[in-house]
């Protein structure tokens, strides 16, 4: 069990920054996430931590020692890579056993320990196969009980799931946290699936342009992220421009988008006469109609609208619809068919003030801090 | 802080080993060769006086015009030859289509000469063929000259044509041409919009093998030629009647001929680099059944041409057991002229096998070494070496061996006579091809193998050695056997390197041909072709590599 901790990081391609100023403590047994879009850097700072980038600035503990210096081979660190990296020309057993046979340990403890790295990850009676003969995910079982079976101070996933198929990929990710824990090392996983990692993860770091954008629970990213970048990346969620009016007292201020009039809080917006607004389609409410056949106005966030387009998803349907003039996205629990709308058809919803968030509209910064519901 | 430190590691070692022998071995010869060619010959001054006489008079440029025609006639036949047999094998059913590319393969590796030699004895003054056309009042013409080089070019290169052509017929993906059908062409049009543009580029580029090839090739018209000097061979005339002196028109032929070659192998690179089609092949195209009679057909215009490019070889295994006195074959088959070799003229024979056996060490260990960095370090230094690795493409046998023989043969490294000019020049021919298979199968090496492997533990060197190096084997070894079976077959650059004691087989083949102790000759070739066909079987059985590894 090994804590990791990183200050001040710096990595340049060339005249590209790919990690500025990365900070960061993960502690022992956690399963911590790197997540960001293609090209963000996390996987950058995750090979960084492997040894195979040597860092242009900032230092990478691992436990208490200072590992700037030390190569890649002697960090012992666990890694699976996206594409398996299985060697091809070795049977599943041998695979295992190749970081053990490096470490020169007595053969008995070497089968010992390639049997129960086979059996964590379901393999065992695989040891003599050679890898053409596995499946994807078989081949990233191996790559994961060659990672674990040397015991490494960390494990670090690069995209480790990402080539296989849905369903697998869902049962995978369960195995790997079930694994982690199980054994309590100390993991570090880069992925850019949103729902992956708020699946899997102790804690997220959300990355965007070589910079950490925010640290915390997968709970906390989603319902309380700290800048516009981070609430459109992780899950889904209506955004627009709106101008900043009057102050409603008790928190509350008037803002507007075209014809849209709404309520959102006011804590952070003072001075202020524009921001982005962001809400996401579940905290949306459908109301019933009044005896105007007008929406129900609870809260003063009630709306009437047409329905655009419907995406049927299953459990729900995501529906699009026009509330004046503004395209906005909600879902709807639809049990039995006729819960589908068809187009064009009357909605009333209401945008709950509460689960409104105002970000500076330039820097994407969030206004007024947490303290969500 | 900031980190900065780096360890002069073996890579960096390697790619310095790389420039020392491109330097040495090529830039350093080749060099010699440009220097002497603008250099008066009395005065040692710089002066345009050899480029003036080869513009000036008759003689030479007629012999660059020989080399031309000889090129382009020997392409239009390859094609002629290669075309059908590539679309039949690839699109029909034809019974034994191993079979046929085997020996066509066969064919293309053998030494240039021996066919040369072989169409001699059936078609020279005293050929059997020949006598028994005369016997019935056919007067064949003449074999010597330009006829008898294009004929023997032409059915040893088209297998260039044939492979490359079948190897992109068979990757055409069959639901681009369903879909030209789809879209409503018929079988006809849809052959000549989609299939024929699609499988142009290597067609193209098969021919400009084929020309480059008969462009530099010297043991065909050094035997076969007669009074008809190519650049080639007239390079190699210039050289021994300028031995007492420098060799300056022998080096001005030599760069006229290597700027043909040059402008041969851009056009070659700009069609290759335009190939991008055949990536993803989804639907193999299937080959169609035939109805009898034209299936018929169909196999005999295969067998025929195949026949055709054999017979030469075949000839020579014949010949070979031919009872001979002295250097007339007489009545009766024995085993005299494999005696008169052993017993004879032991020494060429291990020659041959050692300077090969080390050349081929020697281009397999630093072949793959410099493959590695060429693949795997991004700095310019290896761009630089890469691009300097590809100008034995272009120099033909006779030019290094002429730049080998001048700069080689004074201080401060003197190697004339010895084994090792002539080792050092079949590595040096034979480097690049080495260098490029290795670093083709490096790309194909996914380098998440070798981050796993130092992930594991395990520090560079002893991942290099224990995931790289045996995922290379394969192609380090079918590399290794292709630069055997051309060493051994070299002739072009050792003809002009060798002394008394070094003699190789390819050598000593050429002069019993001239001094026509054709017995010798004969034993000799079938020497050389059973050490080229055992070493493609090997090739084809231990390591699974098709025909269209020998055309790579």
């Amino acid at each position: 069990m090994t804590s990791i901790r990183i200050v001040g990081l710096q990595k340049k391609f060339g005249d590209l920054a790919a990690l500025s100023d990365i900070n960061l403590d993960i502690k022992e047994g956690e399963f911590f996430t790197l997540l960001g879009p293609s090209g963000c850097g996390k996987t950058t700072l995750l090979r960084t931590i492997a040894g195979f980038y040597r860092q242009d600035g900032g230092d990478i503990y691992l436990g208490d020692e200072l590992v700037n210096t030390v190569p890649a081979y002697r960090r012992n660190t666990g890694m699976v890579f996206q594409n398996y990296a299985v060697f091809p020309h070795m049977t599943v057993y041998e695979n295992v056993a190749y970081g053990l046979k490096v470490r020169k340990l007595p053969r008995k403890e070497i089968d010992e320990r390639v049997k129960a790295a086979l059996k964590n990850v379901h393999l065992t009676g695989y040891e003599d196969r050679t890898p053409d003969k596995l499946s994807g995910g078989q081949q990233q079982r191996v790559g994961l009980a060659r990672a674990m079976a040397i015991e490494p101070r960390v494990l670090l996933f690069d995209e480790p799931l990402s080539n296989l198929d849905a369903k697998l990929r869902v049962e995978m990710r369960d195995e790997i946290r079930t694994v982690q824990k199980k054994l309590g090392i100390t993991a570090v996983y880069v992925t850019h699936d949103q729902e992956e990692a708020l699946v899997i993860s102790d804690r997220i770091a959300v990355v965007n342009l070589g910079k950490i954008q925010q640290v915390g629970e997968p709970w906390e990213i989603y319902k309380n992220p700290r800048n516009l970048f981070v609430a459109t990346f992780v899950g889904k969620i209506n955004t627009m421009e709106v101008a900043l009016k009057e102050d409603l007292g008790s928190g509350l201020r008037r803002a507007t988008a075209g014809q849209l009039s709404l309520v959102v809080p006011s804590a952070g917006t003072e001075g202020r006469t524009e921001a982005t607004l962001a809400f996401r389609p579940e905290d949306i409410k459908e109301v019933g109609p009044d005896k105007n056949g007008q929406a129900k106005d609870e809260d003063g966030n009630s709306f009437s609208g047409l329905v655009e387009s419907v995406s049927f998803l299953g459990s729900t349907a995501s529906i699009t619809a026009k509330v004046q003039g503004t395209g906005i996205v909600f879902d709807r629990h639809c049990p039995k068919e006729d819960d589908i709308p068809a187009a064009d058809a009357q909605i009333q919803i209401s945008v709950p003030y509460e689960s409104c968030l105002l970000f500076d509209k330039q820097s994407g910064a969030r206004l007024g801090s947490g303290g969500l519901r | 802080m900031t980190i900065r430190y780096r360890k002069p590691d073996i890579w960096a070692l390697v790619t310095l080993i790389g420039f020392a022998v491109v330097i040495i071995f090529l830039i350093y010869p080749l060099f010699d060769v440009f220097k002497y060619s603008f250099m008066d010959k009395t005065t040692g001054a710089f002066s345009l006086s050899n480029w003036k006489e080869f513009f000036s008079r008759a003689y030479y440029m007629r012999a660059f015009g020989h080399s031309m025609y000889v090129a382009i006639m020997t392409t239009i036949f390859s094609m002629l030859l290669g075309i059908p047999l590539a679309f039949f094998t690839s699109r029909y059913k034809i019974h034994g289509t191993n079979l046929l590319n085997t020996l066509s393969v066969l064919a293309l590796l053998s030494p240039t000469f021996i066919g040369a030699y072989s169409w001699i004895t059936m078609l020279g003054k005293q050929g059997f063929l020949r006598l028994f056309f005369a016997s019935i009042g056919i007067n064949l013409p003449e074999i010597y000259g330009p006829f008898g080089i294009i004929l023997s070019d032409s059915l040893q290169y088209y297998p260039f044509i044939s492979l490359m052509l079948a190897g992109a017929l068979n990757t055409i993906d069959r639901s681009l041409e369903e879909a030209s059908e789809n879209l409503g062409s018929r079988s006809f049009g849809t052959f000549f919009r989609v299939t024929l543009p699609l499988v142009m580029p290597s067609l193209t580029g098969g021919a400009l093998i084929v020309f480059m090839m008969s462009l530099s090739n010297f043991g065909t018209p050094m035997v076969i030629g007669g009074n008809y000097l190519v650049l080639s061979t007239l390079a190699y005339n210039m050289y021994t009647s300028e031995i007492a002196e420098t060799p300056g028109m022998a080096s001005t032929v030599s760069i006229v001929l290597m700027f043909c070659a040059s402008i041969v192998i851009i056009l070659q690179n700009w069609v290759s680099s335009r190939r991008k089609y055949s990536s993803m092949l989804v639907n193999r195209p299937i080959q169609k059944r035939l109805t009898k009679g034209k299936s018929f057909w169909a196999h005999f215009i295969c067998y025929a041409i195949v026949a055709l490019s054999t017979l030469p070889l075949l000839v020579i295994v014949v010949y070979s057991f031919r009872n001979t006195n002295g250097p007339v074959f007489v009545d009766g088959f024995g085993l005299e002229s494999y005696r008169q070799i052993f017993f004879d003229v032991p020494k060429t024979v291990i020659n041959s096998f050692t300077y090969s056996l080390v050349a081929v060490a020697l281009i397999a260990v630093v072949g793959t070494l410099l493959g590695f960095v060429i693949a795997r370090k991004k700095s310019f230094a290896v761009k630089i070496l890469d691009q300097l690795l590809a100008i034995p493409y272009i120099v033909p046998g006779t030019v290094l061996g002429i730049g080998f023989i001048v700069a080689f043969n004074r201080k401060p490294l003197y190697l004339a006579g010895t084994a090792v000019i002539i080792i050092m020049a079949y590595f040096i021919r034979r480097l690049p091809y080495s260098v490029r298979s290795a670093s083709s199968i490096l790309k194909q090496i996914d380098p998440a193998l070798e981050e796993a492997g130092i992930n594991l533990g395990s520090p560079p060197g002893r991942t290099f050695r224990t995931v790289t190096l045996p995922l290379m084997r394969s192609g380090i070894v079918s590399g290794a056997i292709m630069s055997w079976v051309t060493s051994m077959n070299e002739l072009s650059a050792s003809i002009l390197l060798y002394v008394g004691k070094t003699m190789t087989m390819p050598i000593k083949i050429y002069l019993s041909v001239a001094d026509g102790y054709f017995g010798t000759a004969s034993a000799m070739s079938t020497i050389l072709l059973i050490v080229t066909g055992v070493s493609m079987f090997i090739m084809n059985k231990y390591f699974n590599r098709g025909s269209e590894t020998f055309i790579s």
